[in-house]
C-alpha cells in the first residue's frame, strides 16, 4: 500500500529546459525513464561525466565528473585520481533505474561515458570513430563517410554499430575484446581514417586538418583514458532537444538530419539496434 | 522517535539585563522543555496525515487567509472586526532589555506566579555578568522587572540558581485566581483537637526530602514502551502527495520497471 516506485525526490518539475519545444523538466525525467533500459545496458560501470542545465539550455549549463553534494547514499560510484582536477573524484556509476532518474532530476541533460569499466579503466571495451563534419559539410555528408567506414570495417571482419552524436557527427563503435589499450585502439582507429582519407577527397584524419571547411575529420583522439562520448540516447543541449540515437546501417542514408533524432520521438522507440553489442567484442585485425 | 536532548542548543533571544545605568549583555536560553506524549492525526485507511481547514460555518467553504480577519466577541454571537495590521500597530516590541526596576528576597516572591524559566548567560563581557551574579548570591537578593519576548511583555524575577542568573517570567496577577473567590472554601469549621494530633503524627512520620528525579510520568513511560514496540513492526511513512505532472512519471516508471524485470 506504501511501497514507492523511486528513492528520488522530484524538484521542480516544472521547470523549462528546452525553450523552443517547451519541454519540461518532468518531461525529460519522463523520457529518461522510458529509454532506461536500453541506456542502462550500456553505461553500467562506465565513470560518468554529466552537464547539467538547472536553468535550460538558454543559459550556461556546467560540467561534473565529481558526484555533487547531496548525492544520494545509493548511487555507486568510483573513485579515481583525475589529471585535470589534480585530485582524488567521486566518479558518479549510472548503475540502477533510480541513479538515472536522479542524474534526470539534476538536469543533467548530457550523460558521458567513458569507453571503459571502472573495473579495468584502462583496457577500453571498445573502439571508437567520431565522425566530425566542418561546415559546409553537413549530417549528410557525414553518413557517406559513416558507410565508407562501415564498407572497411566489414572488409576486415569487424562488426560495426552506429549512432548519431546528437549534435552535427555521428559515432561508429567497435566493441573489442579485453586487453587491449587505449593507445592500441588509438592506433587502430587513426590507420583506418588514414586509409579512408587517402582514399576520398573530402574525409580527413589529422587534427590539423580538421577545421578546413567542407572535411570530414574522422577523430581517433577520443580513444584516450579519461575521454568520454555522449552515451546512447542521451540527450544534447540542442535547440530540438536531439538524442544521440543507435540506428541500423540499413537506415543510414543521406537524407538523415541530426533534428529527426529528437526525445519526442525516440521515447517511442521500441527496438534498440545497440541491444546485442557488448556480446559481440571481437579481436583486432 | 528521537528522544531530544534537554540542553538548549542557541539563544532564543540577546540583550542586556539593565540595573541603572549599567548594562550586562546577556544571551537567554530556553530552560523548560515539555517531555509530554503527541501524536498526530492520521486518515485510518490509508495512514496519511490530516490537515486542517478553516471552513465558513454559514456556507461550509473552505476560506482562505485573504479573507480572514480576527472577530473579538462583545456578546455571544457578536464581534468587533479588527484587521491584522490594526492589531500589529500595538504589539510591543523587544527592545532587547530586561528592565530591573528593584531588589527583593528572593524567597519573598510567591512561586504560584511563576511562568517558564530561562538560562541567561554572559554575551561577550563575562566580567559584568559576574559581578552581578555575585552580589546577588552573596546579599540572597533576586531583580523584578520587565522582559518583552516576541510580543508580550512580562513581569521577571532574575535570580542566582546553580551558579547562574535565572530568569523566570510572571503571570499578571489578574491572570491567577484566589482561592477564597471560591464558595467551597467558605466557613471551613475548626478541628477536633484529637484528630488534628493524629493528622499531625501522620504528617510527620511522612516527612523526608524532596527528589524531583523520583517522580516519571508513567503514561508517557508506557507509551515510550509503546512506541519501541510499535517501531519493529510497521512505520508508517508519509507520502507526499503526487503532483498532476508526477503522475505521468509513474506511469512511465511502472511500465520501466516491468521492461527491467523481464531483463
Amino acid at each position: 500500500m506504501f511501497e514507492k516506485l523511486t528513492r528520488v525526490e522530484f524538484s521542480n518539475l516544472d521547470k523549462i529546459l528546452y525553450p523552443e519545444p517547451g519541454i519540461t523538466k518532468a518531461q525529460v525525467i519522463e523520457y529518461y525513464i522510458r529509454v532506461a533500459s536500453k541506456i542502462l545496458d550500456f553505461v553500467v560501470d562506465r565513470p560518468l561525466t554529466i552537464t547539467r542545465f538547472p536553468n535550460g539550455i538558454n543559459e550556461k549549463g556546467f560540467y561534473e565528473k565529481d558526484a555533487p553534494s547531496g548525492t544520494p547514499s545509493w548511487v555507486e560510484m568510483y573513485k579515481r585520481y583525475s589529471e585535470s582536477a589534480k585530485r582524488d573524484l567521486n566518479y558518479i556509476l549510472c548503475n540502477s533505474l533510480d541513479t538515472l532518474i536522479w542524474l534526470a532530476n539534476l538536469a543533467a541533460l548530457e550523460i558521458h561515458v567513458t569507453l571503459s569499466k571502472s573495473k579495468s579503466f584502462q583496457e577500453p571495451d571498445a573502439a571508437l570513430f567520431d565522425i566530425d563534419p566542418e561546415p559546409p559539410a553537413n549530417f549528410g555528408d557525414a553518413t557517406e563517410a559513416t558507410l565508407l567506414l562501415k564498407e572497411k570495417l566489414d572488409g576486415l571482419g569487424l562488426v560495426s554499430y552506429v549512432k548519431t552524436s546528437g549534435k552535427k557527427g555521428l559515432h561508429v563503435l567497435v566493441p573489442i575484446r579485453e586487453g587491449y589499450s587505449f593507445s592500441q585502439t588509438r592506433e587502430f582507429v587513426h590507420l583506418i581514417g588514414r586509409r579512408l582519407a587517402s582514399e576520398s577527397k573530402n574525409i580527413v584524419s589529422e587534427m590539423s586538418e580538421s577545421k578546413k571547411p567542407g572535411t570530414i575529420f574522422i577523430d581517433y583522439l577520443q580513444n584516450s583514458h579519461g575521454r568520454t562520448m555522449a552515451c546512447p540516447y542521451s540527450l544534447r543541449a540542442t535547440p530540438q532537444a536531439t538524442v544521440s540515437t543507435p540506428l541500423r546501417w540499413d537506415d543510414v542514408n543521406k537524407k538523415l538530419k541530426p533534428e529527426d533524432f529528437n526525445m519526442v520521438n525516440i521515447a517511442k522507440v521500441k527496438d534498440d539496434p545497440w541491444r546485442d553489442m557488448m556480446r559481440n567484442k571481437q579481436i583486432l585485425g | 522517535m528521537a528522544e531530544e536532548e534537554v540542553s538548549p542548543k542557541r539563544p532564543i533571544w540577546s540583550g542586556t539585563v539593565t540595573v541603572g545605568l549599567v548594562n550586562v549583555p546577556v544571551k537567554l536560553y530556553s530552560m523548560i522543555f515539555d517531555k509530554g506524549v503527541s501524536f498526530r492525526f492520521l486518515h485510518k485507511n490509508d495512514g496519511q496525515p490530516l490537515k486542517y481547514e478553516r471552513v465558513c460555518t454559514k456556507d461550509e467553504k473552505v476560506v482562505p487567509w485573504d479573507e480572514v480577519v480576527r472577530g473579538y466577541e462583545v456578546n455571544k454571537d457578536s464581534f468587533i472586526v479588527f484587521d491584522k495590521k490594526e492589531l500589529d500597530a500595538f504589539k510591543p516590541e523587544s527592545d532587547q532589555r530586561i528592565r530591573i526596576d528593584r531588589f527583593i528576597d528572593y524567597l519573598s516572591v510567591d512561586p504560584t506566579f511563576f511562568e517558564r524559566q530561562y538560562i541567561l548567560a554572559p554575551d561577550k563581557n563575562k566580567e559584568a555578568y559576574s559581578l552581578l551574579l555575585t552580589a546577588l548570591k552573596e546579599l540572597g537578593k533576586a531583580g523584578i522587572g520587565r522582559i518583552t519576548l516576541r510580543t508580550k511583555e512580562y513581569p521577571a524575577i532574575v535570580q542566582p540558581y546553580k551558579n547562574a542568573l535565572v530568569l523566570t517570567t510572571l503571570r499578571y496577577s489578574y491572570e491567577v485566581a484566589d482561592p477564597s473567590d471560591i464558595e467551597d472554601l467558605k466557613g471551613l469549621k475548626e478541628p477536633n483537637k484529637k484528630e488534628l494530633e493524629m493528622a499531625e503524627t501522620i504528617i510527620k512520620s511522612l516527612s523526608g526530602d524532596f527528589d524531583i528525579t523520583e517522580y516519571q510520568d508513567t503514561y508517557k513511560e508506557k507509551i515510550d514502551e509503546l512506541i519501541k514496540k510499535k517501531l519493529k513492526g510497521e512505520v508508517i511513512k508519509v507520502e507526499k502527495p503526487v503532483k498532476e505532472e508526477a503522475k505521468a512519471l509513474m506511469v512511465a516508471l511502472q511500465e520501466t520497471l516491468q521492461q527491467l524485470k523481464k531483463k
